[in-house]
């Protein structure tokens, strides 16, 4: 008891000691306490890309080929997937652009999140609500079915999907709060199934799906207006018009005003060859977007 | 047998899958997106039922995991009748999920690896296993064929033959015994042939069935296809009993007087020539030297199959089967004590302990993180079905969307700081969105312009029907506004003969639309009539093909298309009318729309159910397939929606009743108030 009385006393005394082990205690405590809560290490925000496109164009199967390597049987998708995929030795990361081919440090290839959503029309709500939330989304990989898009109608139900992601990101740009606006995102369009007979080749996809817009944008200008009309703020025409407002035609290009890249690539799941799947094409975009 | 299980999870990934037969994958697929995504079936109310779907000639049958994200599947064909299907998917679901549970917890795991899977599934398809039966009408299902064939153990080896044969209550009687020409009756390798009494394999199930089953075998020849499948119905006795007839008498002499016996090959035709054979199968069969191998062969493989797996083998299969066992029957005892759970509240007695377990509960429900069970959803999920029904939801819809909610927050957390009511309402909203976004949004605009431009141009038939009164004129000469100031060229066909003045309003509408664009330059606009006390179908008919111009009417020569757009007006007639109904059908057949809309009011209370699903199922096409993939039609009007302020939820009615969307509403009664649908709008009213 008078051991306990006298050290009570000691450490409430103005000795240079207890001064001392105050001073050393009141430093090193929350030191400790930061250690003990963040012991189970928060990872780093990976950059994430998001997969999205209308039904049927093969996300699931690209989100399990990228991840794993090997592309596995899929169905459609009722919820989004995630996954954690590493970029492949054969891909430069645009972190890396500068280095020398024969840098011999030691150095692992940067891992990429990507989002995998629903394409179905009742389900769309993941990707657009992906898009508008916080977290940054660092690009955007369109899958569409290019042997799809070579019938008329197959065109018409593809084409309105893209025009609501677009639109999307053109608001978001124009319609930023802030001067400095949200980061862009770039897009890329993966014309998907390039090994079935029918499909059309890369550059054609990009054309008709340049011209299909073109016209979906032209109707949904003279459409019938919306019952909410009273919800959002502004309903002037130059807002809902996607790209150059006035254009005649539509082209990727008038995005770019609005901070979107577009760029398009051929890809398939099932390739013959060394590689399965031809997805190279794929990871050199992510890898210079990262 | 089985055609194939799948188990995937509900990002689309299949885990493992075997496919006893080669099934295209976009079986699963419809199902998936019928039941799952666009919910047109029910998707199975307690856990332990494994309701069923069928696509083309199969049925499928799942179950799912919520708390992993899986789905497993069966599919079979639909000729068959497995009934142990619901065990195996039971039992399935609950040894995966033991097994893999922990890994497929993890976040972003894609692949599992199956390959202790493959032997387990083996062994459990083997023990469940007890046989299949042809399906036959209902009324025979009841005795029980599969009491007689014994499940056997070896059933599994069957999964590579060809698809087994009933039992022998529906065989005929006389069954040949030639080793050549073996019926293999069970679906088992049995030691001995099964001891089937003389009196339990009646001859008239055989003759009472053909008549459902054999529609096509007629007298005389039939293909050989359906012979085929007739061989495992009772066969058809008019096709085989005239051959056999035609044959006895060819072969008369030999026979005398005395019936024939008569002998059947495997498929199902009359074996004529020699007949040595024994047809008798009631007496047991005397224990011959084959018999007593085949014995012998039984036991040896169950001998051997538990010898070869000793230690870790048999240990294996033995756990598996008390695994089995501990799952189905809690499945079964889950399913039978549905109630008790609702009974059991507020078991603690005592004011202290009701005081503090409120309290509790109150904190809980403040601070987020309570896991909802069955009694906490109980009471704010009748306080959500009241709001609805205030929003004039009908009574079907509201239990149908409160009980989608409450099988999605049953066994889950709160989020934090998000009380119950909170967690309730957002779960609503999301499932009501849902339920209001259509597939594919209509773009008419769009349609019409395809469709009248290109190679193969002809007019866009749209036709409008509805009970009486709802708006169905008004709504087709706002519809007519809208076409016209796109430049369209729009035919109004009067196709209401029935009602006094009905031609001579949508004259005084034609009138005042062809006013308007004259005015402003844009459009053309015609009404086409043929008085009154015509049939509606042709008239339609004759409108379309007047709007087309193919032949050439004598008015207007060397002229391509004369109408772009062609609006059909139709009668009003009760939903419950049959024979106002049923013309339907012939209009929908003769006029060929290419949409035909609906027009309900908004002011309509529980009687838009049955309105929409009566006149949905009127538009079949001339096969009996519902048009516009099977609902019936293209979508929805919904009129008078200013008079209803927030109380919209005959939207939601409507759309549950039948699937299809909402494409216009209706806000006035000038020729511009037409609007297209928000959903978050009409979310929004509905939840507030």
């Amino acid at each position: 008891m008078a051991k306990i009385e006298d050290l009570l006393t000691w450490a409430l005394s103005p000795t240079i000691s207890a001064i001392l082990v105050t001073l050393i205690f009141s430093l090193t405590l929350p030191v400790l306490i930061h250690y003990y809560l963040y012991k189970r290490a928060v990872a780093k925000e990976l950059p994430t890309f998001l997969l999205l496109g209308p039904s049927g164009g093969g996300k699931t199967a690209l989100l399990t080929l990228l991840a794993t390597g090997a592309a596995s049987p899929t169905h459609i998708s009722q919820a989004p997937q995630t996954a954690i995929c590493q970029l492949p030795s054969t891909t430069r990361a645009s972190e890396d652009q500068y280095r020398s081919e024969n840098d011999t440090s030691s150095r692992s290839q940067p891992s990429i999140l990507l989002l995998d959503t629903p394409g179905h029309g009742k389900l769309r709500h993941h990707a657009f609500s992906s898009l508008t939330s916080p977290a940054a989304i660092k690009g955007l990989l369109f899958v569409v079915d290019s042997a799809v898009l070579s019938s008329a109608a197959g065109l018409t139900e593809a084409a309105e999907y893209p025009y609501d992601i677009l639109l999307l990101l053109q608001k978001r740009h124009t319609q930023g709060k802030t001067s400095k606006g949200p980061q862009a995102i770039p897009v890329l369009l993966v014309a998907n199934k390039q090994d079935v007979f029918t499909s059309l080749p890369a550059g054609l996809v990009k054309s008709k799906l340049e011209e299909e817009l073109g016209k979906v944008r032209l109707t949904r200008s003279r459409g019938l207006l919306d019952s909410g009309i009273g919800m959002e703020d502004d309903t002037d025409e130059e807002g809902n018009w996607l790209g150059e407002y006035g254009a005649k035609t539509f082209r990727f290009s008038q995005m770019r005003e609005h901070g979107v890249e577009i760029d398009v690539v051929g890809g398939s799941m099932n390739g013959e060859g060394e590689d399965p799947g031809n997805v190279h094409e794929c990871w050199s975009w992510i890898g210079a977007n990262i | 047998m089985l055609d194939a299980f799948e188990i995937l999870t509900t990002s689309g990934i299949v885990l493992w899958r075997r496919h006893y037969a080669p099934l295209s994958s976009n079986v699963i697929d419809s199902l998936v997106r019928d039941v799952f995504i666009e919910e047109k079936q029910k998707s199975g109310g307690a856990e332990n039922s494994a309701p069923s779907y069928k696509k083309d000639r199969y049925t499928l049958r799942w179950t799912s995991a919520k708390d992993v994200g899986l789905v497993f599947v069966a599919v079979y064909r639909s000729l068959l009748h497995l009934s142990w299907v619901e065990n195996l998917l039971a039992a399935v679901r609950g040894l995966f999920t033991k097994a893999y549970g922990q890994e497929l917890r993890k976040p972003h795991t894609l692949k599992v690896d199956t390959a202790q899977w493959n032997p387990m599934f083996d062994a459990l398809v083997n023990r469940l296993d007890t046989g299949s039966t042809r399906r036959q009408s209902d009324t025979l299902d009841s005795e029980g064929p599969t009491e007689l064939t014994p499940p056997s153990s070896s059933a599994g080896d069957d999964a590579h033959e060809p698809p087994p044969v009933p039992a022998p209550l529906f065989k005929k009687p006389a069954i040949p015994a030639k080793k050549g020409v073996v019926v293999d009756d069970t679906t088992s390798t049995d030691a001995t042939p099964v001891p089937t009494p003389d009196t339990s394999r009646p001859a008239t199930p055989g003759h009472a069935a053909s008549h459902i089953l054999t529609a096509k075998g007629g007298p005389g020849k039939a293909s050989r296809r359906s012979r085929k499948g007739q061989t495992f119905n009772t066969s058809a006795p008019a096709s085989s009993g005239d051959e056999s007839s035609a044959g006895r008498t060819l072969k008369g002499s030999g026979k005398n007087a005395t019936k024939g016996k008569r002998r059947w090959d495997i498929d199902g035709m009359a074996v004529e020539g020699d007949d040595d054979g024994v047809l008798d199968y009631s007496a047991p069969a005397t224990p011959g030297p084959d018999t007593a191998d085949r014995e012998l062969d039984v036991s040896d493989v169950n001998t051997s199959q538990m010898g070869s797996h000793t230690g870790k083998g048999q240990f294996v299969l033995k756990d598996l089967d008390d695994e089995v066992d501990a799952i189905l029957a809690s499945s079964k005892q889950q399913s039978t004590s549905t109630t008790t759970t609702n009974g059991e509240i507020a078991t603690g007695s005592g004011l202290l302990n009701t005081a503090t377990s409120r309290l509790t509960s109150l904190f809980r429900n403040v601070v987020g993180g309570k896991t909802l069970s069955k009694s906490d959803l109980q009471q704010p999920l009748q306080q959500m079905q009241t709001h609805l029904l205030e929003k004039n939801v009908a009574r079907e819809a509201a239990e149908r969307l409160c009980q989608s909610v409450e099988i999605n927050l049953l066994d889950q957390k709160t989020a934090d700081f998000t009380s119950i009511d909170a967690t309730i309402r957002d779960s609503m909203t999301k499932a009501l969105t849902r339920m209001l976004t259509p597939t594919s949004s209509l773009d008419l605009l769009r349609d019409v312009s395809s469709t009248t431009s290109g190679p193969g141009a002809r007019p866009y038939v749209i036709s409008i029907v509805g009970v009486n009164g709802v708006g169905k004129s008004t709504n087709l000469s706002k519809i007519a506004f809208f076409l016209l100031q796109n430049r369209f060229r729009v035919l109004v066909v009067a196709g209401d003969t029935f009602r006094c003045g009905a031609v001579e309003q949508l004259r005084v509408h034609v009138r005042n639309l062809s006013a308007l664009s004259q005015r402003e330059g844009v459009g053309k606009v015609e009404l086409f009539e043929k008085g009154y006390g015509k049939d509606a179908a042709t008239v339609a008919r004759d409108a379309v093909a007047f709007a087309t111009n193919r032949d050439g009417h004598a008015q207007v020569q060397g002229q391509g298309m004369l109408y772009d757009v062609v609006l059909i007006d139709t009668a009003g007639r009760r939903h419950n009318d049959t024979r106002l109904m049923s013309s339907l059908t012939k209009f929908g057949q003769l006029a060929n729309p290419d949409k035909v809309f609906m027009v309900g009011e908004a002011l309509v209370g529980t009687d838009s159910v049955a309105q929409a699903r009566n006149f949905a199922k009127e538009f079949v096409d001339t096969k009996g397939k519902l048009r516009n993939n099977g609902v019936g039609m293209d979508g929805f009007i919904i009129s008078k929606c200013d008079t209803v302020g927030d109380m919209v939820g005959t939207l939601v009615s409507m759309v549950h009743a039948t699937g299809i969307p909402v494409v216009f509403l209706g806000v006035g009664q000038h020729y511009g108030d037409l609007r297209g649908l928000n959903v978050g709008w009409a979310v929004d009213k509905l939840m507030k």
